[in-house]
């Protein structure tokens, strides 16, 4: 393997695809949790990974 | 808690990830000592990562939340006081050693330094101490996703051991270290939701401060000083002003100086990571750049705790379940996630939870292959074998720790007095060894029978400690000498005799017997040691102005919550 950022990148994509799943689809909640909680930490899940695959990109151009 | 389908998906899908690390590394390693060591082949920027993630096991998340909600900001100081300063010490003043002996371990040191008993006893205890900790560190698992999830202890816990080792067989350290960075972002990224969430929920900051106050105002004792939660020192100044029971020199002193930096400085587990490194100045860094995150961690896992107090006190119920006269503060954690996460958001805490207890068993398990199978198996049964076969004996290892650390599990599961005790042991068994590699590293005329002989005393000192002190019903089985106000006062004491006994006896064991010869010191002994110049990179990639930040921004977060 030749850059761990590919996979904690594409980890973390798939995790915030996952969520933005979650809130989109299943419309359970908990008690103090507020409706859109999946959303937001789906969408920031997803910006980390796609942070981490252009570091690596990046890291690879050079 | 009720987990649903996305959330199994969630955990499915990192187990893949994890088990994919294990095996895209495996083609990589190649020889016994990628697989032990990582071959000093490991970018700066995972190896610190891996520090701290080590250390992130479960039980610290768990804990910190735990004591967070028990003893309040004063469990800062295990950050700010017992983990900063010793990790500034192992990048500036110890790590050239370490590296530039070329040793494989950190026992292998003591070996290079000192003499084959040094070693022996060090290896040995270590050896132990890491089997029993990952046992430890999965019968919490198995225990934890029973109460929580409803999931059978065996199979929770045979689950866990098979992934792990599945990893660690295929790619060694180097699959530890990945998947540990994995990790602690899962870790990191997991569980800060919750702390946002949950001081949101408290009123922000100053309602968590205006709650804990009223809470700790219903408490006589504290009648006085009920902000007693929100402030790291300012009632340090008598035991019983605090919620910990302790004063500011045994804090300062056996937390900060001892058991602080002998686990950062001379534990094994972590030590290792610092070691793969790639270079001399990386290695150095590690725990420098480690630090930076670890000074901000009691945010993700200590607020959480503040703000379960701050939420009893509003009357939100399911948060502190009552046990005995007291609180079960180490559920809290697992109360908060299902009062605040929902089906998706769940799967990921989970999954961090997961991670968290993997990471540890993981580093126990390559700590272990790496000193049973040289510096038990190359030393004491097979001296001069191949690589070939070293690379065999420690995958075989890999297998033999997992399957001992099981067993471990099942007896702590059989008693639950015996996990407490060994808890207890293990907290002050490291706090002599500071001292002798403090004196080994730094003054050259320490001798092995010296380092000997004054580990040896240190370790009967803690016991003799142990047993001739009572505190919250533990220890005194010789006769009860003195009382400690807590259970934590009597630990940090017991470091404090332990070091100071170890490092007495060491320096009188050494001026009467022979000294190593100088030749033989080289690069294991301050002066006698290259440490290569940094002068031509720049000032962020060199420890000394980097060690000067980061001690700066320690003291300032200090002040902040004094």
């Amino acid at each position: 393997m030749d850059d761990l950022r590919v996979p904690i990148g594409s980890f973390f994509v798939i995790l915030g695809v996952m969520l933005l799943i979650a809130w989109f689809f299943v419309s359970t909640s908990a008690p103090l949790a507020s409706p859109s909680v999946n959303l937001w930490c789906g969408l920031a899940m997803l910006l980390f990974g796609v942070i981490m695959l252009l570091l690596a990109r990046r890291g690879k151009a050079s | 808690m009720k987990p649903g389908i996305i959330d199994y998906i969630i955990l499915a899908t990192y187990f893949l990830y994890v088990l994919g690390i294990g095996w895209l590394v495996k083609r990589r390693v190649k020889t016994g000592v990628e697989f032990l060591t990582s071959g000093h082949s490991i970018p700066v920027w995972v190896t610190s990562l891996a520090f701290i993630a080590t250390n992130l096991g479960a039980q610290e998340v768990i804990g910190m939340v735990a004591s967070g909600a028990k003893y309040g900001m004063l469990t800062c100081n295990f950050y700010w006081l017992g983990a900063v300063p010793g990790m500034i010490i192992l990048g500036v003043f110890m790590m050239p050693f370490y590296y530039g002996s070329r040793a494989r371990s950190a026992p292998e040191y003591l070996k290079l330094r000192f003499d084959e008993k040094t070693r022996g006893f060090n290896a040995i205890t270590f050896a132990i101490m890491t089997i029993f900790s990952s046992g430890i560190s999965m019968y919490a698992l198995g225990l934890l996703f029973q109460l929580v999830l409803g999931w059978s202890f065996t199979n929770s816990v045979l689950l866990s051991a098979a992934i792990v080792l599945v990893y660690t067989y295929l790619g060694g350290l180097t699959s530890a270290i990945y998947n540990e960075v994995l990790q602690f972002f899962l870790i990191v990224l997991g569980f800060a939701p919750l702390a946002i969430m949950s001081v949101m929920k408290a009123g922000g900051w100053a309602g968590v401060t205006a709650r804990t106050t009223a809470w700790m105002a219903r408490q006589p004792a504290f009648a006085g000083n009920p902000d007693v939660m929100t402030h790291t020192w300012r009632y340090m100044g008598h035991a019983s002003s605090n919620l910990m029971g302790v004063e500011w020199f045994g804090m300062v002193f056996g937390l900060g100086w001892v058991l602080g930096c002998s686990y950062w400085c001379c534990n094994f587990l972590v030590v290792q990571r610092a070691m793969a490194a790639n270079s001399m100045s990386a290695s150095r860094l590690t725990p420098l750049i480690a630090s930076i995150p670890k000074m901000v961690m009691p945010v993700v896992v200590i607020a959480p705790g503040l703000a379960a107090i701050a939420l009893q006190q509003m009357n939100v119920p399911g948060i502190l379940i009552p046990k005995g006269n007291t609180y079960n503060y180490n559920l809290v954690l697992t109360n908060l996630m299902a009062q605040f996460y929902p089906s998706g958001l769940l799967g990921v805490g989970l999954t961090a939870l997961f991670a968290s207890f993997m990471s540890g068993m993981a580093g126990n398990v390559t700590a272990f292959n790496t000193v049973f199978t040289y510096d038990i198996y190359q030393s004491y049964i097979r001296k001069h074998a191949t690589d070939a076969h070293y690379f065999k004996v420690g995958r075989i290892t890999t297998v033999v720790g997992v399957l001992l650390s099981i067993g471990a599990a099942y007896w702590a599961a059989q008693s639950n007095n015996i996990m407490d005790f060994l808890q207890l042991v293990f907290g002050f068994v490291n706090a002599p060894l500071f001292a002798t590699f403090l004196l080994g590293m730094f003054w050259k005329r320490t001798t092995g029978h010296g380092a000997f002989s004054g580990l040896l005393v240190g370790e009967i000192v803690a016991t003799l400690t142990l047993g001739l002190t009572r505190a919250e019903g533990t220890g005194g089985w010789f006769g009860v000498v003195h009382t400690f106000p807590s259970a934590m006062a009597q630990n940090f004491w017991i470091a404090i005799l332990a070091f100071a006994s170890c490092f007495l006896f060491t320096v009188l064991v050494s001026v009467v017997t022979r000294p190593k010869p100088v030749a033989e010191l080289e690069n294991l002994v301050y002066g006698y040691t290259q440490i290569p110049t940094e002068a031509h990179l720049p000032w962020y990639k060199r420890p000394g102005p980097l060690a000067v930040i980061v001690g700066i921004a320690c003291i300032l977060f200090n002040i902040w919550f004094w």
